[in-house]
């Protein structure tokens, strides 16, 4: 494949992704945008990655390949790597790496480019705070992940304690959607999650959520951005990629993926938007 | 009134053997398939149970080599959502300690504590052999354990719900029971009814053969309507039975006509016998009256003629009470006397005479016997008869009568060259047919014997032929009633 790059069409590319398949040799292409994504947003969601996929490659002009990842720090990896262009990652990895990766745009929801992480418990247990969860079973999302375990990290630290002495015992569940589930069906007595994500899901899967309960909101930090390396910032390629991701909301098509992500558009992201997010790194680094 | 099977009709019988045969058939069949059902069950189970246990193994052993929860969790959940066999109401993999990792449904087996104990009991029995059924909770617990490089790491546990597959069963048992028992009842009534179709000519025929010994008569041909609606087999079978009972008939009614022209033939034997004798008595009494016309003047003369004819007349009156006796009635006119049996001298008399055969006379029966004397008088008269017409020149015939316990016996010995082999088997067979070539007299008489409910014996003899009329004998008829 390696061998005839130019051959690759998007229909086999969405047929080799929907099967699940990698393709490690794309990146010796240059007519190609690989674009890598995490469980960051919604899980599952095929019907969304091929419109996204579709808008983007419509948008640009050249084929889009979707590259999805359980983890952020395989994504991370690839992105880092050169193995894709760009990537939609938490802010967490990003202030990690803030000397290697750019944000380039930034999602706005409920017209801010802020979302929160919440502490959600079983709705059948009794837990109200952080500290009543001390003791039970607890489900991250992803180490990398902002939300769904810096925050709860951080405010341990700030206890000066860590997961693993504070919780009966906590897992990581590798996807935001996975942790509600976790959470509701008593896998774990509670979780911390993306706001944003728990907010969609309880307007689209209400019965699942509703076993939950939001025990804690944090401050708000800058949503999740797109990335790409630090150098590749200011090529062609990438800033094609902002106006692309700027201007969706003015396509239907685009406009369609917004309203099913319930975002209203991006913008040009502002590193500052992630201080708050580096203050936690910083300080549970800190903490060791 | 209720009578015994044993005493049912075999056309009754028959058909309730063959219902009762199929209801057998048919009850042990559905045991059979039964139990292969309950067999292909658990074996579809077992079957089933391996191929989820084979995928769960396969989806579940990273996570629990990782002893990741949500992974294991995942596969147990992705399992549930995708396998298609009986509903998993539980499923869990367990660390190799016996904890819980994680389970499809954590609020009833949260991770990190042990099972319920009957639950790990379970699971360990599953995990060593097949599915433990639970027919009372409609559960299958099955077990797996999982090994990386021949180490325990852990097990698999699944409890399904079987229900489906029982209500199968009992819907399967059900309607095995109602189809077996719906076609066991048409075969069953379909088989009595044929059989019973088919059996009717039996019937038929026990009908007929019954009603007809009923009356003691000869047993009349099957009436045509006999055979409407009669198979092959059976119409040839009444055919050949009316063919034997016409065949019957007739004998016995060419018997009765021979017995009649016997009858004749005998009578006109006595009454050239009579006649005779009476003409032999009317030459020496003519004589006497004409001894009488010429001297009766001299008394001595007179009273030696009129001797003669007192004994002439004797002789006269003797020749003819014999012949009253014997031919005023009807067979069972009256009882037996020691005189109905002497009064047959006079018959063969004259016949012995011409034939120069002397006849010795012995007969000690009491004076009166409960028994037919016309049928006694005919057999004896036959046997006399026979016995004269064999005997040669200067023989002797001999008949000795007595009755004793209750058994008359009436020897009739002649002085003949002994009975033949043809006359000895007819005495043996008073049924048979007339002989064809003579022995009609001793036929006849021994057709009588036997309905007298006796029989013509032949006795052995240094010379000549003895047979004996045996006759059993009742009380006299005086005593009777």
């Amino acid at each position: 494949m390696a061998k005839q790059p130019a051959q690759l069409t998007r229909r086999t590319t969405a047929a080799l992704l929907g099967s699940g398949l990698a393709m490690p040799a794309l990146h010796a292409q240059t007519n190609i945008l690989r674009f890598g994504l995490t469980p960051v947003f919604l899980d599952s969601d095929l019907a969304l990655l091929r419109d996204l996929e579709a808008y983007l490659s419509g948008a640009l002009g050249l084929p889009v390949q979707m590259v999805k990842r359980r983890t952020y720090q395989e994504v991370l990896a690839l992105l880092l790597s050169r193995q894709i262009d760009a990537a939609w990652i938490c802010g967490y990895p990003l202030v990690q790496h803030r000397n290697q990766i750019a944000a380039l745009s930034v999602p706005l929801h409920r017209g801010r480019p802020l979302y929160q992480s919440y502490l959600i418990a079983d709705a059948a247990t009794s837990i109200g705070s952080l500290d009543d969860m001390r003791g039970h079973s607890h489900a991250f999302s992803d180490p990398d992940s902002n939300s769904g375990f810096l925050v709860t990290r951080w405010m341990l630290a700030e206890r000066g304690t860590r997961p693993e002495r504070w919780f009966s015992s906590s897992f990581f569940a590798l996807g935001h959607r996975n942790v509600i589930r976790a959470v509701g069906t008593g896998l774990a007595a509670s979780g911390s999650v993306d706001g944003y994500v728990w907010e969609v899901m309880a307007e689209r899967e209400t019965e699942l959520t509703a076993q939950t309960r939001v025990v804690a909101r944090s401050a708000w930090h800058g949503f999740p951005p797109i990335c790409c390396l630090m150098e590749q910032r200011d090529a062609p390629l990438s800033q094609s990629l902002a106006r692309a991701l700027e201007g969706m909301k003015a396509t239907p098509s685009g406009a369609r993926i917004l309203a099913t992500l319930q975002l209203e558009g991006f913008i040009p992201a502002d590193l500052a938007l992630y201080e708050g997010i580096a203050r936690m790194s910083d300080a549970v680094r800190r903490a060791g | 009134m209720i009578t015994r099977p044993t005493g049912w009709s075999l056309a009754l019988r028959v058909p309730l053997m063959v219902g009762g045969l199929v209801v057998v058939v048919a009850f042990v069949f559905s045991l059979g398939v039964l139990q292969r059902l309950e067999q292909d069950q658990r074996l579809h189970l077992a079957q089933l149970a391996a191929t989820y246990l084979d995928g769960m193994a396969t989806a579940v052993q990273p996570a629990l080599l990782q002893r990741d929860i949500w992974e294991a969790f995942a596969a147990l959940d992705r399992a549930r959502m995708h396998y298609e066999g009986p509903r998993a109401v539980s499923t869990a993999v367990l660390l190799a300690d016996g904890r819980v990792l994680a389970a499809a449904d954590p609020r009833a087996w949260p991770s990190g504590v042990t099972l319920p104990a009957d639950v790990a009991e379970r699971a360990a029995r599953a995990a060593a052999g097949e599915p433990i059924l639970d027919p009372q909770r409609a559960r299958a617990t099955l077990a797996r354990d999982l090994f990386e490089g021949g180490i325990p790491i852990g097990r698999i546990v699944a409890e399904l719900d079987i229900a489906p597959l029982l209500k199968a069963r009992a819907k399967m048992r059900q309607t095995l029971i109602l189809a077996s028992a719906a076609l066991t009842l048409l075969f069953a009534g379909a088989g009595f009814l044929l059989v019973r179709v088919f059996l009717r000519p039996v019937e038929t025929l026990r009908r007929h053969v019954l009603a007809s010994a009923a009356t003691g008569g000869l047993m009349p041909p099957l009436p045509p309507e006999a055979f409407a609606h009669v198979g092959n087999e059976f119409n040839a079978l009444f055919q050949a039975l009316n063919r034997t009972a016409s065949a019957v008939a007739e004998r016995e009614d060419i018997a009765a006509r021979l017995a009649e022209e016997e009858r004749f033939a005998q009578l006109g034997r006595l009454a050239s016998s009579m006649a005779h004798e009476v003409n032999n008595a009317l030459g020496g009494m003519m004589t006497a009256v004409d001894t009488i016309a010429t001297h009766g003047s001299d008394p001595a003369i007179r009273a030696a003629s009129l001797g003669f004819l007192q004994r002439g007349l004797a002789d006269i009156a003797n020749v003819v009470r014999a012949n009253l006796a014997s031919y005023k009635g009807e067979a069972g006119a009256g009882p037996l006397r020691a005189t109905d049996l002497d009064d047959l001298r006079h018959f063969v008399r004259h016949e012995m005479e011409r034939r120069g055969i002397r006849l010795e006379w012995s007969n000690t029966l009491p004076a009166e016997l409960a028994v037919d004397r016309t049928l006694v008088r005919q057999i004896v008269l036959n046997l006399l008869l026979n016995a004269t017409a064999v005997s040669s020149a200067g023989g002797t015939v001999s008949m000795h009568a007595g009755e004793k316990e209750g058994l008359i016996r009436i020897e009739i010995a002649d002085a003949g060259p002994g009975l033949p082999a043809d006359a000895a088997a007819m005495l043996e067979a008073p049924q048979a047919t007339p002989p064809r070539d003579g022995g009609l007299g001793l036929w006849t008489a021994s057709r009588l014997a036997a309905r007298l409910g006796g029989a013509l014996q032949p006795m052995p003899a240094a010379q000549g032929t003895i047979i004996a009329l045996l006759v059993p004998s009742p009380r006299p008829y005086a005593d009777v009633g």
